[in-house]
């Protein structure tokens, strides 16, 4: 009776992700196997697709911008978080507002319009280009250069750094002072004191925070779409997956092939996220399993 | 939270889906539901297109409205890229707009795949227009677009910025070399403040005219291609010399400067593109005046030149208002005050009774006056290119950039780019 209960009450939100999750993904599963152009009905042609992935050299470029994007940008997005969350971690006088000030960017960071303020300021004799030029570095604009490209997007996602920054905050707030007071009267500086209780005892926050912003990473989309004006140009240098599939999907019309993309990301993401899990047991630290 | 919104869509999609069944169950006769000036129907129609078209076009809306009360035409644009997607997601949910203005790279991908109205089973009056233009709207003998205008291939330049490098006008008739030539001249000239023109090797159009003019056809009528990878080889090494000096604007700026143009943005001296992009470069450049003079070519006899439909009117396969999609079209296309809102910003007018009814003055002159002047170099207009052309214009382009970047050289992204034709070829046979 009770589950019956449970059930319909359930029922709006289950029917909408039956409707609007599982089956559009069992479509897609299915199309990933199919020769799909939108318009005719789609035809089986087995593993095709994936075979024909592995000698795309467009396909195998996007994998190379992706991971070089989720490499560097995510460990240095959490890096730049966990130190301005320490910073912000003390009571003074406007925190509070600091804390909102840092936190912003990452509300507005995946929005269109900071792309396109970000390919404004990065483009020829935008701000960038002229602040750096007054140093001396003449790199002219960053959006037309295939080198200078992947660097702005890293700078994009860094300066977002403001969701895990606020779940650091939460974890340091949890890791109690007379750790740190026993640990200055036995003389261990800041550093020790970082890497013996604070790592430790952040590390499951740590761990979710690489995990959901290494899930994020790659799904990255709306700002490589805008600044490549929907190409992943300057010679491949922003071809991101997600875009490529796109393209591959909606301008080329090869529905079936982008369902075969999708799903490739699907289960690569699975198998790291599994990876992440596994190696986890030797650096994260549960309070449950020391109580 | 996540429970209300998805509750929320699945009411939403219930309450449309509701909306869709209701609105299956009205009206179906040969010619598509009429309405009346009481009850109007209202068609959906979309185009590309900046702001200035898009002014146009509400005017030639309003124009139509107050003429044919019985309709009322829902206007909608975007810009071309984006165009082609939004229309291939409407297409795969059955959703096309009622009547859409349309691109000849795409009229086989929606015609030969029965997304788009036959022309023929409606009304529609084609007596002023070119024989020879009229098979561009056609796949095998159907017509599923009717040109609104027509465009040829022409050299830009702008006369003030060559008068102040001391630079004489070209008038035109010149070979590869002696453009190339010019093209250097800029570049030096003018100390690299100004660029001779865009790598012309890039663009698509003006690779199918070179060909045109060697007698070597793009496609052949089975859709295969028609050239070699040494006639490309041939092509790309046109401007190998130029690539990297100031003859050409290099690639960091054209990606920088996008979707404005390296000439609308006055980098460069000169462009080789479409002639009804006239307009669009006179309000980027603010220059005061453009002239066009004909592409280079090695033999002077044969330019290769053609006049393509600018853009087209189709409808939709599934419109339910085929009568009122027909009127509209007509009007578009014939009406001369249509012509005198447009002028030639969709190219010069196809119909005689609309080109005839137009004024041209200015710029518009300049354009309509060109391709007066080329008329006894044109040959027959293309037919409607390959399904997936558009795909395949998108990549020359794009390879062709990947080779001003030095990313690939002339072998590589001859082979790059025969390897996606053949895979798209082959994928849509």
């Amino acid at each position: 009776m009770d589950a019956r209960a449970g059930y319909t009450f359930l029922l709006p939100w289950l029917l909408g992700f039956i409707a609007l999750t599982v089956g559009p993904m069992i479509s897609s599963l299915y199309l990933s196997f199919t020769n799909y152009n939108l318009f005719e009905p789609p035809k089986w042609i087995g593993l095709d697709n994936y075979i024909t992935l592995f000698q795309d050299e467009r396909f195998l470029q996007s994998v190379g911008v992706t991971v070089g994007y989720v490499v560097f940008g995510t460990p240095l997005k959490l890096a730049a978080a966990l130190a301005v969350a320490m910073l912000l971690n003390s009571k003074r006088r406007g925190q509070g507002f600091y804390r909102s000030a840092f936190y912003a960017p990452s509300l507005i960071g995946a929005s269109v319009s900071i792309a396109i303020v970000w390919k404004a300021m990065f483009g020829d004799s935008g701000p960038v280009d002229q602040g750096l030029s007054f140093f001396g570095i003449n790199l002219g604009g960053w959006v037309g250069n295939p080198t200078m490209t992947m660097p702005m997007f890293i700078l994009l996602t860094v300066w977002q750094f403001g969701a895990p920054m606020v779940i650091f905050l939460a974890g340091l707030k949890q890791i109690p002072n007379e750790l740190y007071e026993a640990a200055s009267m036995d003389g261990a500086g800041p550093v020790r004191k970082f890497f013996n209780i604070t790592w430790p005892m952040l590390s499951p926050v740590i761990f979710f925070n690489l995990l959901m912003e290494t899930i994020h990473a790659f799904q990255i989309f709306a700002s490589a779409f805008i600044i490549s004006n929907g190409e992943g140009g300057p010679a491949g240098s922003t071809l991101f997956y997600t875009l490529y599939l796109y393209l591959r999907g909606f301008s080329d019309f090869r529905m079936g092939y982008a369902s075969a993309m999708a799903w490739l990301l699907v289960i690569v993401v699975g198998i790291i996220t599994l990876i992440f899990f596994k190696t986890s047991k030797s650096w994260v630290h549960y309070s449950g399993d020391s109580k | 939270m996540i429970n209300r919104r998805h509750f929320l869509t699945t009411v939403a999609v219930g309450t449309a889906s509701a909306g869709v069944l209701a609105a299956c169950g009205t009206g179906s006769s040969t010619s598509g539901q009429t309405g009346s000036a009481d009850n109007p129907v209202t068609i959906n129609y979309t185009w590309w297109g900046n702001d200035d078209r898009a002014e146009r076009t509400r005017k030639a809306i309003a124009l139509f409205e107050s003429k044919n009360p019985d309709i009322k035409v829902n206007g909608n644009f975007t810009d071309f890229a984006g165009y082609w997607q939004k229309r291939a997601t409407e297409a795969a949910g059955g959703g096309l707009p009622d009547v859409m203005q349309w691109d000849l790279s795409y009229l086989r991908d929606y015609g030969q795949r029965n997304q788009l109205l036959d022309l023929g089973t409606v009304k529609i009056n084609t007596d002023a227009f070119e024989k020879s233009l009229l098979p561009s709207g056609q796949i095998k003998g159907k017509t599923y677009g009717i040109p609104t205008s027509t465009n040829a291939f022409a050299v830009y330049y702008d006369p003030a910025k060559l008068a102040s490098l001391g630079i004489a006008e070209p008038d035109g008739s010149w070979t590869y070399k002696e453009f190339n030539t010019f093209l250097t001249e800029v570049g030096s000239k003018s100390n690299g403040a100004l660029f001779g023109g865009t790598d012309y090797t890039g663009v698509w159009w003006m690779f199918n005219v070179w060909l045109r003019q060697n007698n070597i056809e793009a496609f052949t009528s089975e859709g295969k291609l028609g050239f070699s990878k040494d006639d490309l080889k041939k092509w790309w090494n046109l401007t190998a010399d130029l690539r990297g000096t100031p003859a050409i604007v290099s690639e960091e700026r054209v990606t920088q400067l996008a979707p404005k143009s390296p000439f609308g943005s006055n980098v460069t001296a000169t462009e080789v593109t479409w002639d009804n992009f006239m307009a669009g470069y006179l309000g980027d450049s603010g220059a005061k005046e453009l002239k066009l003079v004909p592409v280079p070519s090695d033999d002077a006899d044969n330019l290769g030149l053609f006049l393509k439909p600018s853009m087209l009117m189709v409808a939709s396969a599934k419109t339910k208002f085929k009568d009122a999609a027909a009127r509209f079209i007509d009007f578009m296309v014939n009406d001369p005050e249509v012509g005198q809102i447009f002028k030639t910003s969709r190219g010069v007018p196809a119909s005689k009774t609309q080109r005839d009814g137009t004024t041209f003055e200015g710029t518009d002159k300049v354009v309509v006056d060109y391709e007066t002047s080329i008329s006894q170099y044109l040959k027959d207009a293309p037919e409607p290119p390959i399904v997936g052309f558009g795909t395949l214009e998108t990549s020359f382009k794009r390879i062709a950039s990947d080779l001003n970047y030095g990313k690939l050289d002339i072998n590589g992204a001859t082979d790059a780019w025969f390897k996606e034709a053949e895979d798209l070829i082959k994928q849509n046979a």
